[in-house]
């Protein structure tokens, strides 16, 4: 960016450089790329990408609901157990595809990232 | 040959002024500028060949340059990079066919310039603060409400409901700094669009479409903002050419 197109700024122009640039970067990394060679890889990004959001999706309802105190011990002994198994679950599956957190965070975009 | 088209303007009595602007600026790869006219609305196009066209960050720079010369001049619509039609009579024909959305885009950004507003954190600082506020005010429980037993389910749930907890506390923060945002904004008449969370250090990222005039009492503004939220650090930008602010489909 150029820096005279900075009209207001506390911080420093390389520290805004910095953080434009992890924006930046992010959107770079995040990109689904599926290419006739790493389909099937790829496939399993997506896949395991769609898993993810709705585990996390399902774990953030889970916990709002442990938080207004509607459970009872038993429920929540039975959630913690189901959500620590997806969780782990999950943490194998990424393994066994040799991904990451931030490959299964796609960037979708002007709507940003999924996750 | 193809035509690469930079911006549609609303030039109206001002041909000429155009003209002389173009003749001092050159298109990607130095490609000589010229317009098309269609009633009020012109563009402004240089020849290039699809085959020669390479995409990278040297030749989207040169693009963007020649939109942000016209924009100091024009009330204009940016064109996105690698906007290319086949001939001249097909650029005149898309411009009468779409005449009336296009107006209707020019009237909503003419003589206004888009802002850019970013906030970064320190998200480990600001989480801690937070926290600490929260807790004494009286709104967090230091311990989570789950009676801790012999038991790694149990412990598990506690470690996410934290987690929970302390989402819930900055997601309710970054809401307070964009209502605070949206208030000075309103007073401008400002139209904006704010994205919040975008990673964990940019709790706001947001653009605004604002009367030129009043770019002064935006940086005010903003002032105002950064002295009320000592922790956090606003960045603004602009004036840009209006990209977020352009909304229509070629027919």
């Amino acid at each position: 960016m150029n820096e005279n197109k900075i009209l207001f700024n506390t911080g420093s122009f390389d520290g805004i450089s910095e953080e434009i640039g992890k924006l930046t970067s992010n959107v770079e990394e995040s990109r689904l790329k599926l290419t006739p060679d790493n389909a099937d890889s790829g496939l399993a990004k997506l896949v395991l990408t769609l898993v993810e959001l709705i585990r996390k999706l399902v774990e953030k309802q889970a916990m709002r609901r442990v938080d207004g105190g509607s459970l009872t011990d038993d429920e929540i002994e039975r959630l913690g157990e189901t959500l620590m198994k997806l969780d782990l679950k999950m943490e194998e599956l990424k393994k066994h595809f040799n991904l990451t957190d931030r490959d299964l965070n796609i960037n979708l975009g002007p709507l940003g990232d999924l996750m | 040959m193809e035509k690469m088209i930079y911006s549609i303007l609303s030039v109206k009595s001002n041909k000429e002024k155009l003209n002389d602007l173009l003749v001092n600026i050159k298109g990607i790869t130095g490609a000589g500028l010229y317009q098309l006219s269609f009633d009020e609305i012109t563009v402004v196009v240089s020849d290039m060949s699809r085959a020669s066209l390479i995409i990278g960050k040297s030749t989207v720079i040169e693009y963007a340059g020649v939109i942000e010369t016209l924009s100091q001049q024009f009330t204009l619509l940016p064109m996105r990079f690698g906007s290319l039609m086949e001939s001249n009579e097909a650029i005149i024909h898309m411009l009468e066919k779409n005449y009336p959305d296009i107006q209707q885009n020019i009237l909503k950004v003419e003589n206004k310039h888009e802002f850019g507003l970013k906030v970064f954190c320190d998200s480990g600082k600001l989480m801690t603060e937070l926290r600490v506020k929260s807790e004494a005010d009286g709104k967090t429980p230091t311990k989570p409400d789950i009676e801790i037993k012999n038991s790694i389910f149990r412990d598990w749930v506690n470690q996410k409901l934290k987690e929970h907890r302390q989402e819930v506390l900055l997601v309710t923060y970054v809401d307070s700094v964009i209502g605070e945002i949206a208030e000075q904004l309103d007073q401008l008449k400002a139209i904006s669009k704010i994205k919040k969370m975008v990673t964990p250090t940019t709790i706001v990222d947001g653009v605004f479409l604002l009367d030129k005039a009043l770019k002064d009492e935006l940086i005010h503004a903003v002032g105002e903002l950064q002295a009320k939220y000592p922790t956090l650090n606003f960045i603004m930008t602009g004036p840009w050419p209006p990209y977020n602010f352009t909304n229509f489909t070629i027919k």
